[in-house]
């Protein structure tokens, strides 16, 4: 007993560092990407706090540009809300007036990145809306030019996201015009591209092909813009297209944000969680 | 002014420029300088070791929760804090150890410098090591480390000689 005091008292700083060291490699290896705690990401409430107050002060630098983009994207929406509504009308009239969409049902809700990074394997962005404004984990984020990424973790009043441009993340996509689905994946080398695997070899597919989400998974809603494909690389002996894919999301700009909210997914999970009790 | 107000200031400042400023530099995505490391080297030689581990530890998962990477920074951190009193005690003469800091100006220049760099060098390699936690792209993240350990030295080394 003497003994082992005088080891432990000898070596103390040594056992000090190595269980310290055990301790912060346990949290390294352990962190569930996906059910993570929002008290050790930027979604708690005293980082939150202080990456909202520093981009609300830099968000004025960008504003004029900001304010153009959503200028242009209002007035496509509005354009586009004519035209369906033309269209529903004529649809409307020729299906004799009570049918009812069996497609999901997504709201937006907007949200302000307060922070990103493009430069690790592992990028996180943070919004500054949470629980309280109805975010959701597994939520999508889109913005105007496409889509940006998962909800991961969600705090009170702060959530962080994994955007496409994380190793951990896959996007569900399809190239347009064809039913064929493959996910999006990141290699962690530039923010700008994206590969697109799991499309089978005997797939044609061009370069300057339109990338859309498949809306399979239900995180996103069909057909929101992911990007284009930039180059092909096949090798003979593949089983699958190499494909590398320009995100049409730049992730070192991004201002505004919206979150998808997919009412079905909720209530479906709703009822997933009364059959668990 | 009293020695824990110097050092409380020094880490809330190191705090805020790391987070807000050079956490948003990002050249060509391979460049992420670590300019808190100032706050680790600049601790007093004489503090006790235990409490110099405790410090980097909370440093490392202060910085790790505002850049989501849970662990990372904290691992090279106590890292840096188990090593940082045995490079003093065999690179550095007995009379500049009893000062209440640790800076260019209270010991020799080379000295303090090569201190610095080894621990820079062994931060750096642990830290984006643990990041890409694969040695797929081992040549990207060395290519990481160099950049990062040059440019974390030479704002360590500025903010040295602009501050007294």
């Amino acid at each position: 007993m003497k003994s082992l005091l005088q080891f432990l008292s000898k070596y103390s700083i040594l056992l000090m560092f190595i269980a310290l060291e055990v301790l912060s490699l346990i949290l390294v290896t352990t962190q569930n990407q996906y059910q993570r705690s929002a008290f050790f990401s930027s979604a708690n409430s005293i980082s939150g706090w202080t990456y909202s107050i520093y981009s609300n002060i830099s968000s004025y630098i960008g504003l004029k540009k900001e304010n153009q983009v959503l200028q242009e994207e209002n007035t496509l929406l509005k354009n586009q809300l004519t035209m369906l509504e033309n269209q529903n009308e004529a649809l409307r009239e020729g299906l004799a007036a009570d049918y009812t969409y069996a497609d999901h049902d997504y709201n937006f809700i907007s949200a302000r990145v307060i922070n990103a990074s493009v430069n690790k394997n592992h990028n996180y962005l943070t919004l500054n809306k949470g629980k309280r404004d109805g975010v959701r984990v597994n939520m999508g984020v889109v913005n105007s030019d496409g889509v940006v990424g998962i909800v991961c973790s969600v705090g009170e009043r702060f959530s962080t996201v994994i955007p496409a441009i994380n190793t951990d993340a896959a996007i569900s996509c399809k190239v347009k015009n064809s039913n064929n689905m493959g996910f999006l994946k990141w290699d962690g080398r530039d923010y700008r591209y994206c590969q697109l695997k799991d499309m089978a070899k005997h797939i044609e597919l061009n370069v300057g092909d339109t990338v859309l989400t498949s809306g399979v998974s239900s995180i996103f809603p069909s057909n929101i813009m992911v990007g284009t494909i930039k180059e092909i690389n096949t090798a003979e002996s593949d089983a699958y297209h190499q494909i590398v894919v320009t995100l049409s999301t730049n992730y070192n700009q991004l201002g505004y944000v919206n979150i998808v909210s997919n009412n079905t997914q909720i209530e479906q999970l709703a009822q997933e969680h009364e059959y668990m009790d | 002014m009293n020695i824990w107000i110097k050092n409380i200031l020094r880490f809330l400042i190191v705090m805020c420029l790391q987070i807000l400023l050079i956490n948003n530099l990002q050249l060509w995505g391979l460049c992420s300088p670590c300019f808190y490391l100032l706050f680790l080297f600049a601790l007093p030689p004489t503090l006790p070791r235990w409490a110099e581990l405790i410090i980097g530890a909370l440093t490392g998962l202060i910085i790790d929760i505002f850049t989501n990477t849970l662990g990372v920074n904290m691992a090279a951190c106590i890292l840096v804090s188990y090593l940082r009193p045995i490079f003093i005690k065999t690179m550095i003469q007995d009379n500049d150890r009893l000062t209440d800091t640790l800076n260019l100006k209270t010991v020799t220049p080379s000295v303090y410098i090569r201190l610095i760099t080894i621990l820079i060098a062994i931060h750096h390699f642990v830290l984006f090591n643990l990041e890409a936690f694969s040695l797929s792209n081992w040549w990207l993240t060395l290519i990481h480390i160099v950049l990062s350990s040059v440019a974390t030295l030479l704002l360590i080394l500025l903010a040295d000689i602009l501050v007294d």
